[in-house]
């Protein structure tokens, strides 16, 4: 082990030490649930350690950890809206069409990053795409319904792939 | 995790996507896309992240994704208060696996590669993929014409595949005595336990195939899974915990400190024993496991506990007074 690996490890470990009771109690009063608390002050440090490179923690650990924490919280309060609205949805779809326990997981983790790949997009650039990829209509449909021209529709769809690449 | 993709490429598969969508894309067309994400690694790493967006769409069913998507953002004043329904992937490693690597010393001097307790050893293999072999782990590296095989005896892996200069496709496989794990262009860690071979994916997708011919199942970015010898085991989102040991920590949030000296027994020799009475007893903290008796004296420092060791390779820990 090197030296370089020895420290890292001791000055998270005191990091640790010093800073996550202070930093649970800070997402404590932020978000009122102690048991949400508890597990992003956890979810931070696991975050910390999986940086591409955690040497790298600068002189003011607080700030980088609430900036760490800001981030998951955002994150926590994404996942949470499209829970919800995916529950929202399957309350009024007919049985046979719920969905199994078992693919819920795999449908709610591909709505989670289609939400954030549309959260940038323009809304009209937005509107075409989802009509391509959710309804199916072609590009001649969909310049039809928005009443532009096809041209118009393939900047749209470029546009829109262009953004669900750079957030992917 | 991601790695940044020059922004020129992603306005070449962004191209490609529309043309291919347009319904005019011809068999032409498709040829020169498997030509376009051939040209270099960040041109395949582009095409994938294309995939995974039309794959993704498809993974919705129709009658659900519109109307998800239009209720998403409304009634965001209701309090955000559901837990987080995670499954931890550290499952700990009972003591039947310490003996079973132990019973095993004529395998593991077989295999080309070998670490020692707490040791982890940085690879680099002929390809240019990167491997990471955790504690106590032996394995063996089998290169040839056809394919890049890797067969992990005990222990653990964390593989960063590169791009193969061989001009013919070889499949990148990592077997275990429970099946095989084939990587899609990837970053990927394999774990073999008693019962079961854990996997866990951080880049790209893994197809996992039990050795008694149960269903292969593909396992991508963000997830993770495991197989005993006939089936696959459920996939579920991967636990980032699970791979903080390439850095040498591991984080518990209020763990049993037994399962907590379980975790860290792995990374030294020896016996590391827990008395009943201080089993169930909630540890938090970050704790190092490149430098175990480092962690074991901040327990020491604050639990109400005491180590003892009787050698280096007999270590006690028991109520304290």
């Amino acid at each position: 082990m090197s030296s370089i690996d020895r420290s890292l490890n001791l000055h998270v470990q005191n990091l640790y030490c010093e800073h996550h009771g202070w930093l649970q109690r800070w997402l404590d009063r932020k978000l009122g649930n102690r048991c949400d608390a508890a597990d992003l002050a956890h979810d931070t440090f696991i975050r910390l350690l999986t940086r591409q490179s955690p040497a790298n923690l600068g002189a003011e650990p607080r700030a980088l950890l609430t900036h760490i924490a800001k981030g998951l919280v955002i994150d926590r309060w994404r996942r949470q809206d499209v829970e919800r609205a995916y529950l929202e949805t399957i309350a009024h779809l007919p049985e046979p069409e719920v969905p199994s326990p078992e693919t819920r997981w795999l449908i709610l983790e591909a709505l989670y990053r289609i939400d954030a790949m549309l959260r940038e997009m323009p809304e009209k650039t937005r509107q075409a795409f989802l009509m391509s990829q959710i309804d199916g209509m072609t590009y001649a449909q969909i310049a039809s319904e928005l009443n532009v021209s096809l041209i118009t529709i393939k900047r749209y769809m470029r546009d829109a792939f262009l953004a669900c690449l750079s957030v992917a | 995790m991601n790695h940044p993709i020059d922004p020129q490429i992603l306005g070449e598969a962004a191209d490609w996507l529309v043309q291919l969508q347009s319904g005019a894309a011809t068999e032409e067309d498709h040829r020169a896309v498997a030509l376009w994400r051939g040209r270099s690694a960040q041109h395949a790493q582009a095409w994938q992240r294309a995939e995974a967006i039309i794959g993704d769409f498809r993974a919705v069913p129709g009658s659900i994704a519109s109307d998800t998507i239009k209720r998403i953002g409304r009634n965001k004043s209701i309090g955000r208060r559901q837990a987080l329904n995670r499954i931890g992937l550290f499952l700990l490693a009972g003591p039947a696996i310490w003996l079973a690597q132990r019973e095993l010393p004529w395998q593991e001097w077989m295999a080309d590669q070998h670490t020692a307790i707490g040791e982890q050893k940085n690879l680099t293999l002929p390809d240019g993929t990167q491997m990471l072999i955790n504690t106590g782990s032996s394995l063996n590296i089998a290169f040839n014409a056809n394919e890049r095989r890797i067969k992990l005896l005990t222990g653990e892996v964390l593989i960063t595949t590169a791009k193969d200069p061989s001009p013919t496709y070889r499949p990148f496989i990592v077997q275990t005595r429970h099946g095989t794990a084939r990587a899609l262009g990837t970053r990927f860690s394999v774990r073999v336990e008693d019962q079961m071979s854990r996997l866990a994916v951080v880049e790209g997708a893994v197809e996992m195939r039990p050795v008694g011919g149960g269903q292969a199942v593909i396992v991508k970015a963000g997830e993770q899974s495991a197989f005993g010898s006939v089936s696959a085991y459920p996939v579920q989102p991967l636990d980032m915990a699970s791979m903080t040991w390439e850095n040498g920590m591991m984080v518990a949030t209020n763990m049993r400190l037994a399962d907590l000296l379980t975790e860290l027994g792995r990374y030294r020799p020896g016996v590391l024993r827990c008395h009943d009475s201080v089993a169930d007893l909630r540890v938090s903290g970050a704790f190092s496991l490149r430098d175990t008796d480092a962690s074991l004296r901040l327990l020491q420092q604050t639990m109400p506990i005491n180590v003892t060791s009787l050698t280096r390779y007999w270590v006690a820990v028991e109520p304290r007074g």
